[in-house]
């Protein structure tokens, strides 16, 4: 074998990727690619990937793909999971060793946050926030769709280091001395900063994205005041996103050269400061977790009314409330590291200002309830995840508020308890939110209903496994259990309370596979929406057929009232019954646009040049960027003129307009 | 008497208004033949990154002056994107810029004071 060939190898498949989990692995991937191949071949479906998918700038698609991709990673992020139960219920013989164990949490934890949760979260921002406030598309549909492909390929370089390379093993929050070369040589640290780099490009031009569209593209009439709650939970969480994303972004470069060029900003030795590096992450960290759940918040907000056949109580004070949470939580980030030692003032700080974010968050959790007071609920399944997501979250905020009690701290911190609050609040909060949202805003991304039945089993078995998994985990806390250890000694009276935890676990995954086969069976079988409105719905986005057509609005909607759509339907004049042929006019809307999966595409190859230090592959990449970079610059292509007589056609093809 | 449900204002009587007492509102772009301004800045920006990369690299000054010349030369760069890449100089006029670069500049100021009392620690505790 010629030497060159050798250094290959063994770069690219260390031990570490010839373990039997990764091999199957490998076999499994390569034989899924292959059935891909043969299938998309076979039926000749290559030039629609391409022209009707991959260079989309269509805000409902990209939502479909965002929502794959979510959906995807939940799945690889619940093996990690399971993978990390099985080991903790076996203490005796641990299935995968301690070595394996810390590259199966850290990609558990940043699959599930950064690739899992905020794709989902783009998902519904994208498949209903345009159609809300009754717009053609987000402000910058190209750059909606750039963020997508540097999601897209952030998210494969990250997996891809399971099978070639090796996965990352720090912890998802990549703590310093954990990920310094000398302690951590191999390249998975590396995948960890570079994929989270490109993704957080992504994210960042999503949050530019959103608020100029929620600012922006309103359609007549709607005044802020107006505008539905979820797009005001889409403003605040874009805001988290554009003054949270700077601070991690600094704190992952310097690490990056910390351990490719040899500097020392976070290192041990040479009066680097690693602490500096835990304030950075967290710095991010706290808004971090408010960009994941006020979206869920939203969610709930716009499912509540609609199922309680009632106007959200307090809207006021809803607003409020999420304005008030979005600035409190600049402010609380110490809490994540009370333990480091600042002074007492300091902690006395951020120990207050953490419990101050309880009221608005309180607020809200009221005024939820009395929304439903006096109303006649469904109980669909959207529904049943918001009865579900309150006591839940309530449990998991009252936790959150024994962690901020600071000498209570120094005992629960890196405790299971801390374990348990964590995926209460993520889970419970989040993860409820973002299913719920899925299940209501279904039919209007693909004019089908998930099936209700299905959905309900997947509900009981995903509610009550959280709790079998998660219960046991505040006592085994207590009992003084901390995280990330891949096997203990029995006698400690914990292995019962694990192996209840790994039982739950199961039942979630169990939910997660009813989940799996309620989505295919409702795509060919599922209940048709023929209205564009089934669940007697209130925001514009319900004035539309199922799915929506490519223009959204033939013409664009004027709004009177805060539940738009509910108050065309008490005057008994909704877009459809309204339209007149001289309504219809030509449109512009955006042209697909390959240059966004280019552009994905390079920075992919910057990413896998770095993590090896191969720097003419990365040089490559950085000329793709450049090059992609100057064709956006020089494009002076105008949008696509679409016809009014296709769309006259088009809208008496669907009923509402006549001919 | 319903009210109308879709928008059938005319859009050049919105320019028409635009032209009067919302004239303030009409974006301004500058327009050049070849943008000097943007060339001259990124190279600008350049020359204050590596500045900053250099003098640290090879000690030029002592401690304290290189801290402070750092500060300068980042405050240059940020006026530097600001003005010449934020189109600070052209869009609706300075009232739509005052709010969000006040809260930038209280959530930066904010976060890098923090940061500073908080990892004071060793002062605090040992």
């Amino acid at each position: 074998m010629p030497p060159f060939a050798r250094y290959l190898l063994h770069t690219l498949f260390p031990p570490d990727v010839l373990r039997p989990t990764e091999v199957g692995a490998d076999v499994l991937i390569l034989a899924t690619g292959v059935i891909i191949m043969v299938v998309m071949t076979r039926r000749h479906k290559w030039r629609h990937l391409w022209t009707e998918w991959l260079t989309t700038v269509d805000h409902k698609k990209i939502a479909v793909m965002y929502l794959i991709a979510a959906i995807a990673m939940l799945f690889r992020g619940g093996v990690d999971a399971l993978m990390i139960r099985t080991n903790l219920a076996l203490p005796g013989s641990p299935v995968i060793s301690a070595s394996e164990y810390n590259a199966v949490f850290t990609t558990h934890g940043t699959i599930m946050i950064f690739f899992m949760a905020m794709p989902f979260i783009f998902a519904l921002f994208n498949a209903v926030i345009p159609l809300m406030i009754g717009s053609r598309d987000v402000a910058f549909p190209r750059l909606n769709a750039m963020s997508f492909w540097l999601f897209a390929f952030g998210a494969l370089l990250f997996n891809m280091s399971f099978v070639i390379g090796g996965s990352p093993n720090a912890g998802w929050t990549a703590y310093p001395p954990l990920t310094e070369r000398v302690f951590n040589p191999g390249p998975g640290e590396n995948f960890y900063f570079l994929s989270l780099l490109i993704a957080g490009i992504g994210t960042t031009m999503t949050g530019i994205n959103f608020v100029v569209t929620s600012l922006r593209m309103r359609a007549p009439g709607m005044t802020l005041m107006k505008m539905p709650m979820f797009v005001w939970s889409a403003l605040a969480t874009s805001t988290l996103i554009l003054f949270a994303f700077p601070p991690l972004t600094v704190a992952l470069l310097m690490s990056l050269i910390d351990r490719l060029f040899g500097s020392s900003f976070f290192t041990l030795g040479h009066g680097g400061m690693p602490m500096m590096y835990v304030n950075l992450f967290w710095l991010f960290g706290h808004p971090e977790v408010y960009i994941v759940v006020l979206p869920a918040f939203g969610i709930f907000s716009e499912v509540v009314p609609t199922f309680s056949r009632k106007r959200l109580f307090g809207y006021e004070t809803m607003v409020l409330s999420i304005v008030a949470i979005m600035l409190l939580a600049y402010g609380t980030w110490v809490h994540h590291f009370f333990t480091m030692g600042a002074g007492p003032t300091v902690n006395a700080f951020f120990g207050l200002s953490t419990m101050l974010i309880a009221i608005p968050t309180g607020v809200k959790i009221f005024n939820w309830i009395f929304t439903m007071w006096g109303g006649r609920i469904r109980t669909t399944v959207a529904m049943l995840y918001q009865l579900a997501f309150i006591p839940t979250f309530v449990v998991g905020g009252a936790s959150g508020i024994m962690l901020a009690t600071i000498p209570a701290d120094y005992q629960f911190h890196n405790s299971y308890f801390l374990v348990a609050h964590f995926h209460n609040v993520l889970i419970g909060g989040t993860l409820f939110g973002l299913l719920s949202g899925m299940y209501y805003w279904w039919p209007k991304m693909f004019g089908r209903k998930l099936d209700e039945r299905q959905g309900k089993w997947a509900f009981w078995l995903f509610l009550t496994g959280f709790w079998i998994t998660f219960g046991p985990q505040y006592l085994l806390g207590l009992k003084g259990m901390t995280r990330r250890m891949y096997t203990y000694p029995l006698g400690y009276g914990w292995h019962t309370l694990n192996v209840i935890s790994t039982l739950g676990a199961f039942v979630m995954g169990a939910g997660f596979l009813v989940l799996v086969y309620n989505i295919v069976y409702s795509m060919r079988n599922g209940e048709r929406d023929l209205t564009g409105d089934p669940w007697d719905g209130r925001t514009l986005e319900w004035a539309l057929p199922s799915p929506a057509p490519e223009y959204n609005f033939a013409r664009i909607p004027v709004v009177y009232e805060r539940d738009a759509y509910w108050d065309m339907k008490e005057k008994g004049q909704t877009l459809a019954n309204s339209l007149t042929v001289r309504d219809v006019h030509d449109l512009e809307l955006p042209r697909n646009s390959s240059l966004p999966f280019f552009l994905g595409l390079s920075f992919f190859v910057v990413g896998f040049g770095m993590v090896f230090s191969w720097w003419i592959i990365a040089g490559l990449g950085f000329a793709g960027v450049a090059a992609c970079l100057v064709a956006v610059g020089f494009d002076y292509r105008g949008p696509k003129r679409v016809d009014a007589a296709f769309i006259r056609g088009t809208e008496v093809a669907l009923g509402r307009l006549r001919a | 008497m319903a009210e109308p449900l879709i928008n059938r204002a005319d859009p050049e009587s919105e320019e028409a208004e635009a032209e009067g007492a919302l004239a303030f509102l009409r974006p301004r772009f500058a327009e050049e033949r070849f943008p000097w301004i943007q060339v001259w800045g990124y190279g600008g920006s350049l020359v204050l990154t590596l500045g900053a990369y250099f003098s640290v690299v090879r000690h030029v000054l002592a401690p304290q002056f290189l801290v402070a010349a750092i500060l300068a030369m980042a405050a240059g760069q940020a006026a530097l994107q600001l003005g010449v890449f934020m189109h600070l100089r052209e869009s609706r006029g300075l009232s739509w810029q005052i709010v969000p670069l006040a809260l930038a500049f209280f959530t930066a100021l904010g976060m890098i004071g923090m940061s500073i009392w908080i990892m004071a620690f060793k002062s605090g505790v040992s």
